[in-house]
């Protein structure tokens, strides 16, 4: 079990990490997402032991590794990496990458490198250079000599980042699976939402050094704590509400919450897939399809409601969908935020 | 571009091919000697020769080596107080060039010299044989000096081979459980090592082209060699077989030189990361680390510069200032006109090399950046005795037509030192306009043609005021070059004609100390100017690898991917 306890790191007058605490248990894979420059790869370099933190505590399943005056290097804590540029060694082969980290005696270390390349199934490049080789491959060598040396933890630091868009895909299922496989639990660092989201059994999500919300993908997707978590992951339509007697008014038509919930309400926020289109009737709120994009699996329509305001909509490919034409739009759930962008609950609408 | 070889290639490839004139003239003459030259030569002085070479050769390996990788290790891995000062200071031996340390340390410790007086004071030793003294007249001696001299090569590339390959590596290999130190003999250094190769064998060549400094320290190898057989024996054949033995030597370190460069691409990867890697120095190791990356610039630069200055001090009333301004005004005179052509011509050649793609061409174009590597003793004898030859068919016709009597127009008089000059330098212009070059897209040279220009009117009116600054560096390195240059001028000067080197080399030889000072200042001054230079551009490289920016200084190429900005230490 990895914890961070209160982790705080300074560059100069800048900060990089504020107070962050996190949680890593048994195999899990924990993703780390927030925007460039939000202090997710100094968190990373914390754990790794390659930057020193100036307050807070790192430990390992009861001992520390940093803080409290304590401090164990890097290449004592048994953990694995994997860089952004994948930083194999140039000078070296593929095999003598992989075997760099593996403690033992030559037949063994030999053992253990065609294990592993025989589990990112490049057996064939093993006496190959790292510039002779592909990004992706270079990428799988860079993981099976990470996981070489059978370590405790991986760190990932945006491994994908350096691939194009299908590798990227392909690659973040295969390293999955393969990490899966070995059951080694996975800190992974990205900017990107849909990579943490897929990645994930447990998402971290921070911005400007300071954590935002911590959970599952799922509850982070559906319930983000703010509206600035709700719009970084995911798309969101976000619609200012007036408060009256009869419920909560927005260009989507009225809804009932509770009182406590409409008081302070500023915002309403309407992921895509909850909006749905219907055939121009009287129910809903009337708009008109203004463009609609086509994705295969399923579509993305912007309507503009009655009010003059514009939403999307994610529809299935089915639905008749015809630009310049009338819909009617229901709302199916939705969430309000307050005036400084904080939850205040979430509710089904009661379609009226 | 697909435009077809133009009149403008071929001009420039006549021109490349003319500058081939003294190899071949030397290897025509070496397998002109009568049998029995390279046998006597063989009996007599050249083992010595050799084996002085070849020990200088090693021992400037190897000190170079461990001085330049030593400070390079020290100022891109380890922090400590001074760093930041020593990062450029450690360039400035640089501005010494090898015979004029020799000049200063041959006085600094002889036996009337302050070093072994204060040691005789301090142990009150009274004569040579109460004591041993290293004599700095020896192989031993040339090596220290020119290890000084030329380290600055093997630390720039060194430190930026560790600065570029960046910390990620090391990272990595912490990661896999290497403490600091491993990780740095087990990756930092073998990715660095392309770098020191490049590094070591542009100071080798130096040595090997290095006349000044041996001469002065009475060490015999293939460059005095060549001088006295020539000038003592008046064996010219014999002298040619020492040149091309010489230049056998030379071809094999470019060779070793291009093929490090070429690794080098696979090798540094710049990876430039947010995070500060230098390892920050404890109190005691921060002093030991100043110690150590002051001492080469101490010795190489400012002991040297002080004791230049306090001769030139105690000695002013006495010097012969005419004289002075006299031999400062040749060096400019001719500093200047050749750089003047060198920058003309390095660009007609950069250009003609763009405008074609044909590989005999290109070749006979490349010619030019060859000639860096020949040594100055070499050039000298490959071009006096064609142009004397040359002169002695004219001068009938001359006297015939004009009624004329020169005795040598063009192998005695200042044509031919210009001609020696740019054969060794205006590879410097040539690099530095084609990288210049480079760095402009072809589309706008097409932009310019397809708008109805001529090529000569593009390259007026597109490629040269883009390329000012570059045209202005090359401008700056070969006159420092041509300041500093040594034994061509020696050897090639019209009779009573002396420069700045020349003059500073013949009081030196004369054991006039005191004078020679003031002369060996103005070149040490002179030859700042692109230690300078070096250093801004290396800063400015720093800033480039952050912000890509679209300058069209040739930066990234420090100290030449095409040939380098090299000091003539001859």
């Amino acid at each position: 079990m990895l914890e961070c306890h209160r982790l705080s790191k300074q560059y100069g007058n800048v900060l990089a990490v504020r107070d962050m605490s996190l949680t890593l248990d048994g195999q899990d894979f924990l993703s780390v997402l927030g925007p460039s420059g939000c202090g997710k790869s100094t968190l990373l370099r914390l754990v790794a032991g390659l930057e020193h933190p100036d307050s807070g505590e790192v430990r390992q399943s009861g001992t520390t590794l940093s803080g409290n005056g304590k401090f164990v290097p890097p290449e004592k804590r048994h953990f694995g990496m994997v860089f952004q540029d994948f930083a194999l060694f140039p000078h070296m082969t593929v095999a003598e990458n992989i075997a760099y980290g593996i403690r033992g005696l030559k037949s063994d270390r030999q053992k253990r490198v065609m294990e592993l390349l025989d589990l990112v199934s490049l057996p064939y490049l093993s006496d190959q250079m790292p510039h002779q080789i592909s990004g992706g491959e270079q990428q799988r060598v860079a993981l099976a000599r990470a996981l070489a040396p059978r370590p405790q933890l991986i760190l990932m630091d945006e491994p994908f980042s350096n691939l194009d868009h299908q590798l990227r895909v392909q690659l973040r299922h295969e390293i999955h699976s393969i990490l899966k496989h070995e059951g080694v639990p996975t800190i992974l660092v990205t900017h990107d939402q849909s990579e943490a989201i897929t990645f994930s059994d447990q998402m971290v999500l921070m911005n400007r050094g300071t954590l935002v919300q911590a959970g599952t993908p799922q509850e982070v997707y559906q319930q983000p704590r703010s509206l600035w978590a709700a719009t970084f992951v995911g798309e969101a339509n976000q619609l200012p509400v007036r408060w009256s007697q009869d419920g909560l008014h927005s260009s989507l038509g009225i809804v009932t919450v509770p009182p406590e919930v409409g008081e302070p309400a500023a915002t309403l926020l309407v992921r895509p897939e909850d909006l749905r289109l219907q055939a121009a009737d009287s129910s809903g709120t009337r708009g008109v399809v203004r463009q609609v994009e086509f994705r295969g699996a399923s579509q993305s329509a912007e309507i503009q409601l009655e009010s003059g305001e514009v939403v999307y909509v994610t529809a299935p490919p089915q639905t008749a969908c015809v630009p310049d034409e009338a819909v009617s739009v229901h709302l199916d759930r939705f969430l309000c935020y307050g005036a400084a962008g904080q939850l205040l609950s979430d509710s089904k609408a009661s379609d009226r | 571009m697909p435009y077809r070889t133009s009149r403008w290639s071929w001009l420039t490839a006549g021109l490349g091919l003319l500058f081939s004139v003294p190899v071949v003239a030397i290897v025509v003459l070496a397998f002109s000697a009568q049998h029995g030259v390279w046998t006597h030569l063989a009996s007599t002085v050249l083992p010595g020769y050799l084996v002085n070479t070849l020990l200088l050769a090693l021992g400037v390996g190897a000190g170079t080596f461990v001085i330049g990788v030593g400070s390079g290790w020290l100022i891109a891995m380890q922090e400590f107080p001074g760093r930041r000062v020593l990062e450029w200071a450690l360039l400035l031996p640089m501005a010494f060039p090898g015979y004029v340390l020799a000049i200063v340390y041959v006085e600094v410790f002889e036996y009337a010299g302050p070093v072994q007086s204060l040691l005789r004071d301090v142990f009150g030793w009274r004569s040579p044989r109460d004591y041993w003294f290293p004599d700095i007249a020896s192989v031993g001696g040339a090596v220290f000096l020119l290890s000084l001299a030329l380290y600055p090569y093997v630390y720039l590339l060194a430190r930026n081979a560790f600065i570029q390959q960046a910390s990620v590596l090391l990272e990595a290999s912490r990661m896999l459980g290497r403490p600091p130190q491993k990780a740095f003999w087990e990756v930092a250094l073998p990715q660095a090592r392309p770098a020191i190769i490049v590094g070591i064998s542009l100071a080798l060549m130096e040595t090997l082209a290095d006349f000044g400094t041996v001469q002065l320290l009475a060490v015999p190898t293939f460059t005095t060699g060549i001088y006295h057989t020539w000038f003592g024996t008046n064996n010219a054949p014999g002298a040619a077989q020492l040149a091309l033995a010489l230049l056998g030597g030379v071809a094999l370190l470019f060779v070793l030189e291009r093929w490090s460069r070429r690794q080098q691409r696979f090798h540094t990867r710049s990876s430039s990361t947010k995070f500060p890697s230098r390892h920050r120095c404890s109190g005691v190791q921060g002093g030991l680390a100043l110690l150590a990356g002051s001492l080469p610039l101490l010795l190489g630069f400012v002991l040297p510069a002080l004791f230049l200055l306090g001769w030139t001090l105690q000695s002013w009333e006495r010097l012969p200032l005419d004289r002075f301004v006299d031999d400062a005004s040749h060096s400019l005179l001719l500093a200047a006109v050749t750089a003047g052509l060198a920058v003309v011509l390095g660009l007609a050649l950069g250009y003609g090399m763009r405008l074609c793609r044909q590989r005999l061409v290109r070749g006979l174009i490349r010619i030019v950046s060859l000639g860096y590597a020949i040594p100055g003793p070499v050039v000298a004898l490959g071009l006096l005795i064609p142009l004397a030859q040359f002169d002695q068919r004219l001068n009938p016709w001359l006297e015939r037509l004009f009624g004329l009597e020169v005795a040598y127009l063009l192998s005695g008089t200042l044509f031919i030192l210009i001609a020696a000059y740019l054969t060794r330098f205006l590879a410097l212009a040539f690099g530095t306009a084609e990288s210049g070059l480079a760095h402009i897209t072809p589309g706008m040279d097409e932009a310019s043609r397809a708008l109805g220009k001529s090529t000569v009117r593009t390259l007026y009116s597109v490629h040269i005021p883009l390329l000012r600054g570059s045209l202005l560096i090359a401008l700056l390195l070969v006159f420092v070059d041509v300041m500093k240059e040594l034994p061509a001028t020696l050897m090639l000067r019209p009779f009573n004609f002396n420069t700045l080197a020349t003059r500073a080399y013949g009081y030196a030889s004369d054991e006039m100390l005191e004078p020679a000072a003031l002369w060996c200042l103005a070149i040490v001054a002179v030859g700042l100017a692109p230690v300078i230079l070096l250093n801004r551009q290396l800063r400015q490289a720093h800033a480039v690898q952050e912000t890509p920016s679209h300058r069209l200084m040739p930066v990234p190429d420090l100290p030449g991917a095409a040939p380098a900005p090299e000091a003539s230490h001859a």
